[in-house]
């Protein structure tokens, strides 16, 4: 189905809420996930997938486990949390690259280094073994498809985009990435109660007047 | 003439209390009168290339307008509603009419796609070929009694007009991307979009156009040749309703810096008005002209709500307290409006103190109209965190939105007995008590206050020289609350500065203060947490659309 990517981003936001994730979280990997759809990624399949592994339950495994040594968790790192870290600390890059292991869904850390390549004003190329990717800041230079999980990904200042990708207006997710994303946002939501259905939009009164 | 402001913007912890903010008033940067004067500066032309509508009242009609650039159709459908179903609650199902805004002429297979989507509404899906999607219900008693006098070749009873105001009301105006249509994003370079919620505001003007013609032709049908058309003075005096929910009040706080824009723009026209050390005599005649027509609008505006029948009695004890103080008042000399405004806060309720604030814009539309381009969000950047902000900063800035909020018991059950969730029920936004209803692990992000004292506690446990990434990579669940927090370095006007959650919070204060912007009158609660309003009642239609009739038409003349 073709989404605007206001709906991808909503939906994306009330899935990782649903997912687990704090509201801030959710915010930041709905912007994210669209930003992958306006580059003609398939940002909606890589959340989907991220989702599904569950990291909410145990976010702590999955944080960067020390911010001075290389960026690892004490199992999968999660996307997410190193993405936004990487956004923080973007001034870091200034120093030189920045070393991840066992990235789950690196595609998702691509528009987080576009928030530091903007605050850099400076291209930020992301590499795990042949995958490069290429941003600056704006427009991304990559292929159609990211791996799933990178053992070592390099994220460093500098680097000369290719041709940029295509922008797209519309985000098309498969029925089946909609279904897993539709699952995780009806977590926020409160069953129906008669209770809540008379009282809780405060209409009331008889709209036939 | 252009002054250099020396007056300052009115301090956020002023207007940014509930109270005020749902009291606010329309003003010439209404998104509605935006609109209408540029229409008219750019000579915008109307049609009707369809109008197919059977005796029953069902069918579809087509109304285009030309602007210098492009064209924007509203498709709408009329139904046959059975009463039980007329509900102007999101968990509706069927409309009296319903509505799309498409980009261009809509060609017979558009208008087929579309007939087979809109009248669904949220269960159907629209493209990136429309704007918005609306629907609108019948005022039941006001559209019977119309259409009955039409029909019987007379005009209707000027006191029904008055009671109801309009014929049909919108309920949700959907826009943005919801349910398919165009990202504002991919619209918002357009000139004539660029303000906030024109799309919207030109569905529901041509919208009002639709209703007035669907009643002469129910009339028609009812009455053949007898029927009589609508005095063009009464349909002058109709708007469009609107009825809206529970679900406006989240936008103003999951917006807060497209609100701070609106907010802060009418702040900036009242300052520059007020740093005027003199104003000349036909400045003082337009302002003294738009406070007797203002006087006619509220003496007309109607609410069987207590809540507003109380302030409607102080506006109206304010009016005369104006007029009063006007008789012994030249306005010319010495910072007469900066004057008039010091005099308000002492004088006059909020409602009163806020139609002041508007009113003095009106003689200096070449100062005030120009902020239009200001209300808008075009700034994207806002949303990412600066990770290198240190943490004694970050607390300074929550110290300065919220310091009201830091002493404030948040355990307290008055303090936090409400929480904003959304129901599965076709997910309407509701609310409800957070101590007698399961809705807590539901809870929407929508008490930003409590929020920040949170995270400002829980920033007292580091470093305050250290950068706020720190805090952070321990505590990402107070992302949320730090984006906002630095958000307020450029968006002073971005937090509504009062208890959302508590006991005593009226949601009717938020959806005002977004209706006024539209430039909304006639603010009817329904409940603490539903509004009816009034759009576009005074407004030309297109056949009278000038720009001697483009702007004032809000204020009624006197005696109409």
């Amino acid at each position: 189905m073709s989404l605007s990517l206001n709906e991808m981003e909503a939906l994306s936001k009330r899935a990782t809420r649903g997912g687990g994730y704090s509201w801030g979280l959710a915010e930041e990997a709905a912007k994210a996930t669209r930003w992958l759809c306006a580059q003609g990624l398939d940002g909606g399949a890589v959340l989907a997938e991220l989702l599904e592994q569950g990291f909410a339950v145990s976010l702590q495994d999955h944080a960067l486990a020390d911010p001075n040594g290389p960026w690892q968790g004490n199992a999968a790192l999660c996307p997410l949390l190193a993405g936004v870290t990487l956004s923080d600390c973007a001034d870091r890059l200034a120093q030189g690259p920045v070393e991840m292991r066992h990235v789950a869904q690196p595609a998702l850390i691509l528009p987080f280094a576009a928030h530091a390549a903007r605050r850099l004003e400076q291209v930020v190329t992301v590499t795990s073994g042949d995958w490069t990717a290429t941003t600056d800041g704006t427009a991304l230079s990559a292929p159609d498809h990211a791996p799933e999980h990178a053992a070592l990904l390099r994220v460093e200042a500098g680097g000369t985009p290719s041709t940029p990708r295509a922008h797209h207006s519309r985000a098309t997710p498969a029925p089946e990435t909609q279904e897993v994303l539709n699952r995780f946002a009806h977590r926020i939501y409160a069953p129906a109660t008669e209770e809540s259905r008379l009282l809780g939009a405060g209409a009331g009164l008889s709209d036939n007047d | 003439m252009t002054t250099s402001p020396h007056i300052p913007r009115r301090d956020p912890a002023q207007v940014m209390r509930l109270k005020r903010l749902g009291s606010l008033h329309q003003c010439r940067l209404s998104f509605m009168r935006i609109l209408m004067r540029r229409m008219a500066q750019e000579n915008w032309q109307f049609s009707r290339p369809v109008f197919d509508i059977d005796d029953a009242g069902v069918g579809r009609a087509v109304y285009s307008v030309q602007g210098p650039e492009r064209a924007y159709s509203l498709v709408a459908f009329a139904h046959d509603l059975p009463p039980e179903q007329r509900s102007d609650r999101v968990i509706a199902e069927a409309w009296d009419a319903t509505f799309t805004l498409f980009d261009g002429l809509p060609s017979a297979a558009d208008i087929d796609r579309l007939s087979r989507n809109v009248p669904l509404q949220e269960a159907g899906r629209i493209s990136e070929r429309e704007l918005s999607l609306s629907r609108a219900n019948r005022s039941v008693r006001l559209w019977s009694h119309v259409v009955g006098r039409l029909a019987a070749g007379q005009q209707p009873d000027p006191e029904q007009i008055d009671s109801v105001g309009y014929l049909m009301r919108t309920t949700a105006v959907y826009g943005s991307g919801k349910f398919g249509a165009a990202d504002r994003e991919t619209l918002a370079a357009r000139p004539e979009l660029q303000a906030p919620f024109q799309a919207e505001m030109l569905s529901v003007y041509l919208t009002r156009i639709f209703v007035r013609d669907l009643a002469e032709h129910m009339a028609r049908i009812k009455g053949g040749d007898r029927a009589a058309r609508l005095d063009p003075a009464i349909a002058r005096q109709l708007g469009i309703g609107n009825s809206t929910g529970l679900g406006m009040a989240p936008f103003i706080i999951n917006h807060p810096v497209l609100f701070n824009n609106w907010i802060m723009a009418r702040e900036e026209a009242i300052a520059r008005v007020r740093s005027h050390p003199a104003a000349t005599q036909a400045e003082v005649d337009v302002f003294r002209s738009l406070l007797k027509r203002s006087a006619v609008s509220v003496a007309r505006w109607r609410s069987a709500h207590p809540i507003q029948i109380d302030k409607l009695a102080r506006l109206r004890a304010d009016m005369q307290a104006l007029e009063d103080h006007m008789g012994a008042e030249s306005l010319l000399q010495d910072y007469p409006w900066d004057r008039l405004m010091r005099w308000s806060e002492s004088a006059l309720s909020e409602e009163g103190q806020e139609l002041v604030a508007s009113l003095i814009l009106e003689p200096y539309g070449d100062e005030v109209d120009g902020l239009s381009s200001c209300l808008a969000d075009s700034n994207a950047d806002a949303f990412v965190i600066d990770g290198a902000m240190p943490i004694k900063e970050v607390r300074a800035l929550i110290e300065d939105r919220f310091g009201w909020a830091l002493d404030l018991d948040w355990s307290a059950p008055e303090n936090c007995a409400r929480a904003w969730y959304v129901s599965e029920e076709k997910l309407e936004p509701r609310m409800g008590e957070r101590f007698d209803e399961p809705i807590t692990e539901y809870e929407q992000p929508l008490a930003p206050a409590r929020d920040a004292v949170a995270a400002h506690k829980r920033l007292a446990d580091f470093d305050a020289d250290q950068p706020v990434s720190r805090f952070l990579m321990r505590h990402p669940e107070h992302r949320h609350t730090i984006r906002r927090a630095q958000m307020s370095r450029i968006a002073p006007y971005s937090e509504v500065q009062d208890n959302t959650i508590s006991a005593n919070v009226l949601p009717i204060d938020m959806l005002r203060a977004k209706l006024s912007f539209f430039g909304a009158t006639h603010f009817d609660p329904r409940s603490d947490r539903w509004v009816r309003i009034c759009m576009y009642a005074g407004a030309p239609y297109p056949e009278d659309l000038t720009q001697d009739t483009a702007d004032l038409w809000v204020y009624p003349e006197e005696g109409e």
